[in-house]
């Protein structure tokens, strides 16, 4: 089983604690009226997908509840270090 | 007709005993969701302790998470609500369920679908985590009496699972 580190406990616990959230840093639009269709389908549903390294959004749900940012690579499924939301992407 | 609300208990009202450990449902109990940015505005709204490290639990109230607390007290306790202030408190007594192993086989018991080193776990210690699919909290009461927290709908399952891993220790 794969352990994560989770950044609010600070502690290292099994993966079915987790569940996965998708791809992180992705802001959603101040103002969506001003978009096109095509820039909102952007926002929506178009990610970017990389072979290797991935920052993504877990969220410890059976635990403290939180959401919090990962760096997994997609090839190994190694996680290469976690960080709190709204910190920088690393 | 009547309008009075009737507890019906989930699981079986008799223990069920097994060599080295014993899986009960534990008395009802009042129970609170209590939600804070700050820890201390916490601490004197409900004028109880609150415990400020995850995992840590004081005088019933357990920290589940950075600004997340669950309290536990006897059925029939009330605290304040804290009205007009930044936090929430929410009584969720009904919500849960508490089954209550006890013996020296209960951590086996619930290592079977806990992956958790429960071993690792000190007596106080509480979490939120899981049993094979059912989220739990979990709480270590003392070295061999573990309190398990899990949602009504749920504890029929959990009681069959728990019982069932607890009929195969050897
Ligand atoms: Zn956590």
């Amino acid at each position: 089983m794969i352990l994560i580190h989770c950044p609010y406990c600070d502690d290292i616990r099994p993966e079915l604690e987790f569940a996965y959230a998708g791809e992180a840093h992705i802001a959603r639009p101040a103002d969506p009226s001003a978009l096109s269709d095509a820039e909102w389908e952007k926002y929506l549903f178009i990610r970017a997908n990389p072979r290797g390294r991935h920052n993504e959004r877990w969220r410890h749900v059976h635990g403290c509840g939180r959401f919090f940012n990962a760096v997994r690579d997609t090839v190994t499924d190694k996680f290469e270090l976690t960080y709190k939301a709204g910190e920088p992407r690393k | 007709m009547a309008d009075a609300a009737v507890r019906t208990a989930p699981v079986p009202a008799e223990a069920a005993e097994f060599p080295g450990v014993s899986i009960a449902l534990g008395a009802p109990l009042a129970r609170w969701s209590l939600r804070a940015r700050d820890p201390k505005a916490l601490a004197k709204a409900i004028g109880h302790k609150v415990p400020g490290t995850i995992g840590e639990t004081l005088g019933g109230m357990a920290c589940l998470g950075p600004d997340e607390w669950l309290l536990r007290l006897p059925e029939g306790a009330s605290i304040p609500l804290g009205e007009g202030l930044p936090l929430s408190v929410v009584d969720i007594s009904e919500r849960a369920v508490t089954l209550v192993l006890d013996g020296d086989r209960a951590i086996d018991a619930l290592s079977a679908g806990c992956p958790r080193d429960l071993s690792k776990f000190p007596v106080g210690y509480a979490t939120r985590t899981i049993f094979e699919t059912v989220e739990i909290v979990l709480i270590r009461e003392s070295e061999t009496r573990w309190s398990v927290d899990v949602w009504r709908s749920f504890a029929p399952y959990l009681w069959t699972a728990l019982t069932t891993a607890a009929s195969h220790l050897r």
